[in-house]
């Protein structure tokens, strides 16, 4: 019966007891870390960072990835911006213009990772890195490398909105956890994604058309950009071509520290969530300590680290436990 | 290698062709620019261009790069127009040491070199035989920041509890924006609360702004190194609801925050003169030419815009 528990909260909670462990002693050592205020920014913080980590735990069950993600987070708020700015265009429609064009820039060029290296079987790695290059230099020549900004007043305002201290743009990508989790355990089509993850060739030979379903997974992480776009307007009020630097660093980083393999078939999103947690609460808690720069960078790589080595053995404890 | 490939091909068209085209005996002027992906160094090649287009007396052949740190364009240029024989070579290294060698190759070739943006380091031009005050036109940066956090003191008094945000550490232009900005806290008297880096970068600038104000809720004004990351102070202070109780001022004069500064959310900026700061380096350039013996630091002009300047 014990052992039972332990496995059970070695394999289900995992990643989160370290989650846990850096929450309390941050709130045992830093003044405010535990305030409303504080826990409300961090909500904030990692909001972007966790919609587009969605998309990539998808294409990363796969065994693939996507670098390109920062450019065309880029880029989709290029094309929502220079929408929402357009001089005679009603509210309602400049701003669900701007959503729609935002998904449909996304998901356009998810279709063309994933098409193009699923046509031409070459990997997601180098076809995505074309791709990191492209939508960046499609959003400096549309947007004549200028920052936009000027958005109507009612957008900037819903960009602060929160509810009992919880910011909307934290409750939508809670909501898109938890409906790709939803995707990923319950359908037909979550379950070939591991599947898929696992062993391409049998379910291939078992009659499905893989193709079609790991082309899907890279429109789904374009999509998922596409909102993050969104989010990202709506939390600073800008669009720029040049925003986004890096941020494929840190989606692959909340995913592999929540615990998908990076040779797919192996994860969950409430994992990615978590290792998204993982790092913003690591950025609050060693600033809110008073760390320079400097070490601040030095802990939080060598913490990421720790956390996937422990996870290793944590895999390993559980597996024995159960023989 | 294909990026590479391209890059070297687009570099050599864009020499070949108005050599090809322009028969005329006017002085030909190489331009090397950074990124223009960056809104600064675009509005910058704009301005040479349009000076080019109106003085009318030389032909400017401007090259840019693909990002900030893609020096190997640079070299390619640099050789290019050296081996093209122009009569004056404008630069804005992308690194202040890798291109020093260039650069010895082109005044060997006897074609005059003048550095503009960012100064090649001294060190590197004695190694590569060069003299240690070559010509340099540009702002003073640390000047410049020391300006408007001048202005900021002012209005906060002695003694005001501010932070800095830095930029990229290691830039040269963050080091001395930084410095700037001390010069500022060491005559008022400052209480400086905090100094840390946000690359350059508004959402970075965003998150690290509303971290610190959680940790120091009593600032009273925020000395940004850059416009891109005022942004992100400007948004996390009003997401705390404190617009009013502190004051911000950035470096760059971009549109976004001239906007912010007309609508009194931020305080001021520094302008330095972008659009010319080529079209000037131009200028200096021709006075060699014309027989002057320049070297040193040619000071192009810095100024803080405030709300006052923007009607």
């Amino acid at each position: 019966m014990r052992k039972k528990f332990i496995y059970f909260l070695l394999n289900e909670a995992g990643i989160g007891l370290i989650l846990a462990a850096l929450c309390i002693g941050f709130s045992i050592f830093v003044p405010n870390f535990a305030s409303l205020h504080n826990v409300t920014n961090i909500f904030t913080q990692i909001s972007i960072n966790t919609v587009i980590a969605v998309g990539m735990t998808f294409v990363i069950l796969l065994g693939g990835i996507d670098l390109s993600v920062g450019s065309v987070l880029s880029l989709c708020t290029i094309v929502a911006g220079l929408f929402m700015t357009k001089e005679g265009v009603p509210l309602p429609v400049a701003i669900s213009g701007a959503i729609v064009l935002s998904l449909l820039a996304g998901m356009v060029c998810g279709l063309f990772n994933g098409w193009v290296s699923e046509t031409w079987k070459i990997h997601a790695f180098v076809v995505t890195l074309g791709m990191l290059n492209i939508a960046r230099g499609v959003a400096l020549q549309v947007s004549g490398s200028r920052t936009i900004f000027s958005f109507p007043k009612a957008f900037n305002e819903v960009g602060t909105l929160t509810f009992g201290g919880v910011p909307l743009i934290f409750i939508v990508a809670v909501t898109l956890v938890l409906i790709g989790q939803f995707v990923l355990n319950k359908t037909v089509f979550g379950r070939l994604i591991y599947a898929i993850g696992n062993n391409e060739e049998a379910v291939r030979l078992s009659g499905h058309n893989t193709k079609r379903y790991k082309v899907s997974a890279y429109v789904i992480c374009g999509a998922m950009v596409g909102i993050a776009a969104i989010l990202y307007m709506l939390r600073l009020n800008i669009a720029s071509p040049i925003l986004g630097v890096g941020f494929e660093l840190s989606a692959i980083a909340a995913v592999v520290i929540g615990g998908t393999s990076m040779a797919g078939g192996k994860g969950s999103l409430i994992g990615t969530f978590i290792g998204a947690g993982i790092m913003g609460v690591l950025n609050n808690g060693l600033l809110l300590i008073g760390l320079s720069d400097f070490i601040r960078q030095i802990v939080t790589g060598g913490i990421i680290v720790v956390a996937v080595v422990l996870d290793t053995y944590r895999v390993k404890f559980s597996h024995m436990l159960l023989k | 290698m294909r990026k590479l490939l391209s890059v070297v091909l687009a570099v050599s068209l864009l020499i070949l062709l108005p050599c090809a085209a322009g028969a005329a005996e006017k002085p030909v002027v190489g331009l090397v620019m950074k990124s223009l992906a960056n809104e600064f160094f675009k509005t910058m090649e704009e301005g040479a261009r349009k000076y080019a287009a109106e003085d009318g007396t030389f032909e400017l052949i401007p090259v840019g790069m693909n990002s900030e740190t893609d020096i190997d364009t640079q070299i390619n240029a640099m050789e290019n127009f050296i081996a093209k024989k122009v009569d004056l070579i404008v630069l804005a290294p992308a690194d202040s040491v890798g291109l020093v060698p260039s650069v010895k190759k082109a005044v060997d070739a006897g074609i005059p070199v003048v550095n503009f943006d960012v100064t090649l380091d001294k060190k590197a031009l004695v190694d590569n035989g060069l003299p240690e005050n070559f010509l340099f036109v540009g702002p003073d940066n640390t000047l410049g920041s020391e300006l408007v956090g001048d202005f900021m003191a002012e209005k906060l008094g002695k003694g005001a509890k501010v932070i800095i945000i830095e930029g990229n550490p290691g830039a040269d232009n963050a080091k001395q924006r930084k410095e700037g900005f001390m010069k500022t806290v060491e005559k008022y008297e400052l209480d400086l609360l905090a100094s840390n880096t946000a690359h350059w970068e508004t959402e970075e600038a965003n998150t690290l702004m509303t971290n610190l104000l959680t940790k120091h809720p009593d600032v009273q004004g925020v000395m940004c190194a850059n416009d891109s990351m005022a942004l992100g102070v400007v948004k996390a202070i009003e997401a705390a609801g404190m617009l009013g109780k502190i004051e911000v001022v950035g470096f760059d004069n971009i549109g976004a925050c001239q906007q912010l500064i007309k609508e009194g959310k931020m305080l001021a900026t520094v302008d330095q003169f972008g659009p010319e700061m080529a079209a000037n380096a131009i200028k200096v350039g021709f006075r060699i030419l014309g027989g002057e013996k320049l070297d040193g630091w040619e000071k192009t002009p810095v100024k803080v815009v405030s709300a006052a300047d923007l009607k």
